[in-house]
Parts: structure tokens; C-alpha cells; sequence
């Protein structure tokens, strides 16, 4: 359905256009990348929309070893990108092969995902389990967490790009979603990352997201892994420690009971997946 | 404001409003293959392709296709010669009430140009956010198998 509200869309050349149009009227501009979430709901103050789609902020590359996805690079342009399918043992694909439907992935930007910031993403879930931090433009560059992307008043910083470490290139990783239907939000996610040298988890990043809160790291879970043979002990003693600490809530969804077992669940299964096993257990 | 694109083959200008939908432009111009249903993304009804993209019409703002290319189910069969998949989708009575179909088959076409031996996996992956009330999906699988065989044997 139409925006009714909105009289202009402005077109700048530069990134340094795009923010002094945007600071100009921090109420009533927003920046507009694929524009699902726009579409889906604007705020009744914001009037104009600044687009992005002639900057230079799309493709996928990397630099100095950094995964680079642009930020309106859109997620079906990732799953086609060998550099995605090869970065972190392909824990990112996985995860975006399980975002809404094709339709939507070939407009949803990963700018417009992380800076929307939805609680259930999946995108943020993993990218959080891959150390992401944001490029990003508030009258100069400046790199951010993922959390940067909303919480600066009174305007957050431009977004231009996500930059997923090198130091990670190699992990093995796995991402699992629960979710009413294939087509639902995440009812809970999971995404798992490991470093195994020998065969011994020397890092482990544990990311549980949809509690209905926002995905958060579960330091106890990853200290259950790091230093331990990933076997079937190590990931059950990981799996139960992430139910009990994961920060799970009652929803219109699931009971903070349920999200526990499927955050049991949903550890164990993406541990497993990391370690190249396939999906065995439950 | 003016924006222009390609419809089908053919350079458009259109007057719109900026918070104008593709669908809802789409529409008033008379390309009313371009179906409305939930008009949130999630049928798939109003799919279009954008630069041979499947996208949900609905959820682009008309604006973003300046300077790109829009085919509609119009375009398919621009003289009056079905497209392979559209032979396939009567074929195999792929069809019921019809209201889904310009979008199944143009999220099909899509696949097809990406992928011309799609497993059924594939298939129903590709054919995921086209919702289809009256059917069970088997008869759009098969149709878009009968499409992939029909294409690959029109490019022998």
C-alpha cells in the first residue's frame, strides 16, 4: 500500500550528501535502501526518503582478508557470492536461505536488516555470532557494533557496509530457526560459530536471538566449549547451559519454558552442524 | 514526481506519487496481470520482475524502478505465443482459480533463467512466497519440471 505521507524522495550523489540531507530534518527523512520495512510501516512524522540506491554502498568483496557485504547489497546477491558461501564455513548462507522468501531476498538489504534491528532476525543473529561491526558515516567514517546502527540520538549513523573479520574466514559455524511456518519470524534462532585447531574449540561464539529479545551472546555457553574436543559431551553440556541462560521470555509466540528447549535444541543442533556431521541429534 | 522504466520491453513514463507501490502503479496503468492480495509480501501474488528478479511489487516503491526493466505476465507472451512455462502451468492444470498464477509463473520464469534444471527442492524454495489457496502445489512443481524439460529441448 502506498505511503500517503510521503512527498519527496531525494536522490544524492554522495555519502556526504545523504547525511547532510538526513541531519537536516532528523524527524522527517529517512533513508531508504530496498524499503520493505518503509513500505510495511513509515512513521507518521517522516515525510521524505533519501535513496541510497546511487551511492556507492552495494557489492560483496573482501579487504585485507574482511568480508564485506555493502550495506545495500541485498541477500540474494550474498547467496549467490562464492566469498559468502565460502566465509565462515557458510554459516551465513545457511542463515539467509531461512530469511522470508525468495521474493523478499531479492530486495531486503543487509543495511536496511541491521539497521531495523528486529529482534527476531536472523541476520542479526548471525552476523553477531560472526563479530560483525558496521562501516559507518556520521560526517566522518567511523566503524560500529551492530547495536550502532539505532542507538545514537538524533540520528544514528549512516550504515554504508558490514564487515565480517577475517580472523574468521575459516571458523565453522552453524544456524538453526524455529518458526511457525518456513515463512514466519524466528519463533527462536541460534547461530554458532567455532575455531577447532586439532580437535580442540580454541574460540566459540554462542548467539541466541527471538527470546523475544534481541540476539545476545551466551558467555557461560561458550565457556562450557572453549578448550574442549567438540564431541557429543562437550555440545550437550553447551546446549544445557545455553537453556538456562539464555534471557527467554513468554510471548504471543512460545512460553519462556518452550524457548528454553528450543534454545537447547537449537545449540546442540548448530554445534553439530559446525562440526561437520550433519544433523543427528533430535 | 516523473520516474521512467521499461515495461515488458517497452520505455514508460509515469506521474506518480513518491510513496506509490509498483503494484499500485503497475495497476492504474493497466497492467492488471500484476495481481493485489495481501499487499504485505506475503502471497506473492503481485510478483513481478525487476531486472529479471522476482520481487513482491508491493513492497517496492515505484520510485526504486527508475531506469530499470519491470516484466509483467503481460510480457511474457507479448504476440500472442505462451511462454514455455505458461504451456507447462495449462499442461499439467497447474491452474485453478488463476489469481496466483501470473506469479508463480513469473517467480518460475525467474528460476528457470537462474537455474534450467531445478530439483524439486529447488522448486518449491523458488515458488515459496507465491501462496496458492486452491491447489496443493504438485501440479506447480510439475509444471515448472515440464517447463525445464520444454526449454532445455527448444535450446537443442
Amino acid at each position: 500500500m502506498a505511503i500517503h505521507q510521503i512527498r519527496e524522495i531525494l536522490r544524492p550523489a554522495t555519502v556526504e550528501e545523504a547525511w547532510t540531507l538526513r541531519v537536516a530534518a532528523p524527524e522527517s527523512r529517512r533513508f531508504l535502501a530496498g524499503g520493505i520495512e518503509l513500505v510495511l510501516y513509515t512513521p507518521p512524522a517522516v515525510t521524505d526518503l533519501i535513496d541510497l540506491s546511487r551511492l556507492p554502498m552495494g557489492g560483496i568483496r573482501e579487504e585485507k582478508g574482511d568480508l564485506i557485504l555493502g550495506a545495500t547489497s541485498t541477500f540474494s546477491e550474498a547467496l549467490s557470492s562464492p566469498l559468502v558461501a565460502r566465509y565462515g564455513g557458510g554459516v551465513l548462507a545457511a542463515a539467509l536461505r531461512r530469511v522470508a522468501s525468495p521474493l523478499q531476498r531479492n530486495v531486503a538489504t543487509f543495511g536496511g536488516s541491521v539497521v531495523r534491528g528486529h529482534p527476531w532476525s536472523d541476520v542479526t543473529c548471525v552476523l553477531m555470532g560472526l563479530d560483525a561491526t558496521l562501516d559507518a558515516y556520521d560526517g566522518a567514517a567511523l566503524t560500529v557494533d551492530l547495536d550502532g546502527a539505532r542507538g545514537r540520538s538524533p540520528v544514528p549513523p549512516l550504515v554504508t557496509a558490514i564487515r565480517l573479520p577475517a580472523a574468521l574466514r575459516d571458523v565453522r559455524g552453524g544456524f538453526e530457526k524455529f518458526s511457525a511456518t518456513a515463512f514466519d519470524v524466528a519463533t527462536l534462532n541460534c547461530a554458532c560459530v567455532v575455531d577447532i585447531v586439532g580437535r580442540i574449540c580454541r574460540e566459540a561464539h554462542v548467539v541466541v536471538g527471538g527470546t523475544p529479545a534481541a540476539p545476545r551472546r551466551l558467555v557461560e555457553a561458550e565457556n562450557a566449549l572453549r578448550g574442549r574436543a567438540l564431541d557429543d559431551e562437550a555440545i550437550a553440556a553447551a546446549a544445557g547451559v545455553a537453556a538456562r541462560e539464555v534471557d527467554a521470555r513468554d510471548d504471543r509466540r512460545a512460553t519462556a519454558w518452550y524457548r528454553r528447549e528450543l534454545a537447547s535444541i537449537g545449540v546442540r543442533r548448530c554445534l553439530v552442524a559446525a562440526r561437520g556431521e550433519g544433523d543427528e541429534v533430535e | 514526481m516523473k520516474v521512467r522504466f521499461r515495461v515488458n520491453g517497452a520505455a514508460r513514463g509515469f506521474d506518480i506519487e513518491p510513496g506509490d507501490t509498483l503494484l499500485e502503479v503497475l495497476r492504474g496503468a493497466g497492467y492488471v496481470g500484476v495481481k493485489k492480495g495481501c499487499g504485505t509480501g506475503d502471497c506473492g501474488a503481485c510478483t513481478v520482475l525487476l531486472d529479471g528478479k522476482a520481487v513482491n511489487s508491493c513492497l517496492v516503491l515505484a520510485a526504486k524502478a527508475e531506469g530499470r526493466d519491470v516484466t509483467t505476465i503481460e510480457g511474457l507472451a507479448p504476440s500472442g505465443t505462451l511462454h514455455p512455462v505458461q504451456e507447462a502451468f495449462l499442461d499439467v492444470g497447474a491452474v485453478q482459480c488463476g489469481y496466483c498464477t501470473p506469479g508463480m509463473v513469473l517467480s518460475s520464469v525467474a528460476l528457470l533463467a537462474e537455474n534450467p534444471a531445478p530439483s524439486e527442492a529447488e522448486i518449491r524454495e523458488a515458488l515459496s512466497g507465491n501462496l496458492c489457496r486452491c491447489t496443493g502445489y504438485a501440479k506447480q512443481v510439475e509444471a515448472v519440471q515440464r517447463a525445464a524439460d520444454l526449454m532445455r529441448g527448444a535450446s537443442k
